[in-house]
């Protein structure tokens, strides 16, 4: 990023950021996303996502550009082509889902190793989704599986979220956005 | 990393569930993978064989949990999920083989149930039964006659009537009472079970179901109204089965039999085209691409074309428990998961290992394919009971090691040759300087060692003190044994004839002792007939009367009757007494 990119972005009104936005399949990351767009502009038929989705969505202070990736595994190789561009991630892990959490922490492990992002202290915003089945594991128990107490070098935070209620968004954006004011200032 | 490599698999798989107490005995033919609800969910059913004769239930497993339990009537031959509809949403049935049935499940209820045709039955049997209802024979001349239609007739008995001649003579009556009414049949069961796309070779397209049967039978079914569209004759009987192609274009079906042949039955022909003939029973099989790989009971792995021909055989580490076929078209991975009894699993892409999982306990049945919403799951169930589910990384690349070890350990090890020292070289010194006396010196000493060895020879020959009697006569062995620690010993005399076929008779044992120190309760014995090759053991027992604490030695004679020169001598030399006599 040269000189004069970085005096465009300063120069911003309202500052734009790009977020990533990762997870396995049908963990729920199009929903998420969907849910924190105004609610005009939601869509109602979610469909599995091919390739990627460009979205934006605003929060009072900052306006996100959301690269919601396909999360199936063929997709998964796309992540890595738009490591650099992403100032922040949003992570969504399907609670529910036991039996592919070595999965979910395999992928964010190597995500973590990526040359990328190993070095930048950018924020990763956790959604342990799917709050509302019946078995899903708690966020406490979420992080222990992933073993997020290892992530030392960068800011993070965990939210339970049902994504098709909305519930616990906000307090997942709202940190997300403390965290990148503060690294702007 | 580390810690991922030192569990040698190379860290390609990852461990996604492991439950050691699951209770899960099952075999690879009664483990299939298949989206029971059309969500894109894939489900585990299992047919759980239970005890092997109480507990046999066909389960579900979604995830990490058990979803659905439901009991089967009887033990599981085998079992497939398969489509016999064209209905959306896509949701397959499960096929369980058990006895003569075929039990149809869809959405996990008791949909159909289709039962083999029973066999032809001799008329002869079938007309006596007739004459037993009609009180015209009785049990007994029943009895005769069926032992009689048994060992001449080409077409065999009836369960029943084979029941009723192994029963004992009183439970007859009641047998014959119980049954003489119901009309006899004869039925064959179900030994394994595949699928054959019907027409196209979709992944969900609809298919059919092929079924060996234990007299040597291959039944293709139509999957709508299962009734048999096509009947194949085996000259064994099948134990495992692999199916590929269409029904209607063409097939081929891959036939593990029990007299450790492999047929290859193809489209059109009622009987087998090629014979594939091991040199031992075939316990795995699997088809990758189109080749035939089979695990042999003598712990090999064999590969053979689609047309039988031999194309290489790998020893492996330990018997096989089980195998399956790895496919993952996405990554164009086609390779063969071995089961290993030294609690190991093996993947092997042609001849060559790709990898090895080492598993906590003996592996029973692999099951490779698409679980929950992961394409690339490892389903293994171990001998104790526990279900483990592995996934393969998305990162990971099978490559091929080379496949020959190097040179073999043994070359590097050094030889034991034995170092030379001073001593020795001074000796070949001496021996180069003064030669020619040595070898004359040598000669000497041994021609006189000659004349001894013989003298003393003929000596023990005239007094017959060998334990071995050379005579052709009496060809006899003999050796004693002391057993005890004093004052009274037990004397054993192990006597044998070598003679190949000739009895020896009138022999007597005697013993020569000093009467100061030993007591022999009978010192002269006779010797039954000896039978040759047989080893007599003949006691008695020594009492020692000295309280001096010393020993002697004591003679054993073995003489004929009517000579007075011994056979055979044994000198015994007695161990010290460790006790003093009492009397």
């Amino acid at each position: 990023m040269g000189l004069f990119d970085k005096l465009v972005g300063w120069l911003r009104l309202k500052k734009e950021v790009n977020v990533l936005c990762l997870g396995l399949d049908n963990s729920g990351k199009t929903t998420i996303i969907n849910k924190l767009k105004p609610s005009n502009a939601q869509v109602q038929d979610i469909v599995p996502t091919i390739g990627f989705n460009i979205e934006k969505f605003k929060t009072s202070s900052l306006s996100f550009t959301v690269f919601d990736m396909s999360g199936q595994g063929r997709y998964r190789n796309l992540w890595e082509h738009y490591f650099k561009e992403g100032q922040a991630i949003i992570f969504v892990i399907d609670s529910a889902d036991k039996l592919r959490m070595v999965v979910a922490k395999e992928e964010l492990d190597n995500l973590l190793n990526h040359p990328d992002i190993k070095h930048r202290r950018i924020p990763i915003l956790f959604f342990a989704n799917k709050m509302d089945v019946r078995d899903a594991l708690s966020s406490v128990k979420v992080s222990q599986l992933l073993c997020l107490e290892n992530i030392k070098d960068k800011p993070w935070h965990i939210c339970a979220t049902d994504a098709i209620k909305g519930e616990g968004l906000q307090e997942g954006v709202d940190w997300l956005q403390d965290q990148i004011k503060t690294m702007r200032t | 990393m580390s810690s991922l490599e030192s569990k040698g698999d190379g860290g390609k798989w990852l461990d996604a569930h492991y439950d050691p107490v699951a209770g899960l005995y099952t075999f690879s033919s009664c483990v299939d993978l298949a989206d029971l609800s059309g969500d894109g969910d894939s489900r585990l059913v299992v047919g759980d064989l239970g005890t092997g004769s109480t507990g046999m239930k066909l389960k579900v497993y979604r995830g990490t949990a058990l979803m659905s339990e439901s009991t089967l009537l009887d033990l599981p031959a085998g079992l497939v999920a398969l489509f016999i509809d064209q209905f959306e949403p896509r949701i397959p049935v499960v096929a369980v083989a058990s006895g003569p049935c075929v039990y149809v499940y869809k959405n996990l209820r008791p949909y159909f149930k289709f039962t083999l045709p029973t066999l032809e039955i001799n008329p002869v049997e079938q007309a006596m039964w007739q004459q037993v209802r009609e009180g015209q024979i009785d049990p007994v001349m029943l009895k005769e006659m069926l032992e009689d239609v048994r060992k001449k007739a080409d077409v065999p008995l009836s369960d029943r009537s084979l029941r009723f001649l192994s029963l004992a003579a009183d439970e007859v009556d009641e047998f014959v009472q119980l049954h003489k009414q119901q009309p006899i049949r004869r039925q064959t069961v179900i030994i394994c079970i595949g699928t054959l796309k019907k027409s196209t070779a979709d992944e969900d397209g609809i298919s059919c179901l092929v079924i060996g049967t234990e007299n040597a039978n291959v039944f293709v079914l139509d999957p709508e109204a299962f009734n048999i569209l096509s009947k194949m004759c085996l000259p064994a009987v099948p134990t495992m089965m692999d199916v590929t192609g269409q029904f209607d274009v063409e097939f081929r079906i891959t036939v593990a039999c029990r007299n450790g042949s492999i047929y290859i039955l193809r489209r059109e022909s009622e009987k087998p085209k090629y014979c594939i003939e091991l040199p031992s029973h075939p316990v795995g099989l699997v088809r990758v691409g189109k080749n035939v790989i089979v695990g042999c009971s003598d712990e090999s792995l064999q590969g053979f074309t689609q047309k039988g021909k031999k194309l290489w055989r790998i020893p492996l580490p330990a018997p096989i428990t089980t195998m399956a076929a790895m496919e993952l078209p996405a990554r164009g991975l086609q390779a063969v998961l071995v089961g290993l009894a030294n609690c190991q699993v093996q993947l092997y892409r042609d001849k060559n290992l790709l990898s090895t999982i080492k598993t906590p306990d003996a592996v029973t049945s692999i099951c490779f394919g698409r679980y929950g919403r992961e394409d690339g799951t490892l389903i293994m169930t171990t001998k104790g009971g526990g279900l483990m589910v592995k996934i393969l990384k998305r990162t990971a690349a099978f490559d091929e090691r080379d496949g020959a070890p190097g040179p073999p350990l043994a070359q590097s090890v050094r030889l034991n040759v034995p170092k030379k020292t001073k001593l020795y070289v001074d000796q070949t010194l001496r021996e180069r300087e003064n030669g020619l006396a040595m070898h004359r010196a040598f000669h000497m000493d041994l021609s006189r060692m000659r004349l001894a060895a013989a003298r003393t020879y003929v000596k023990v020959l005239e007094s017959s003190l060998t334990p071995m009697s050379c005579s052709l006569s009496e060809p006899l062995k003999m050796n004693a044994v002391v057993q005890g620690l004093g004052p009274s010993f037990k004397l054993t005399l192990n006597v044998q004839n070598t003679a190949s076929c000739r009895p020896v008779m009138n022999l007597a044992i005697s013993f020569l002792y000093d009467d100061n120190l030993y007591r022999i309760r009978n010192a002269y014995m006779r010797i039954p007939l000896l039978v040759p090759g047989l080893i007599y053991p003949i006691q008695t027992f020594v009492e020692c009367v000295s309280d001096k604490g010393v020993s002697d030695i004591i003679k054993v004679f073995v003489l004929h009757e009517e000579k007075s020169a011994p056979l055979l001598t044994a000198h015994i030399n007695m161990p010290v007494s460790e006790g003093l006599t009492l009397s």
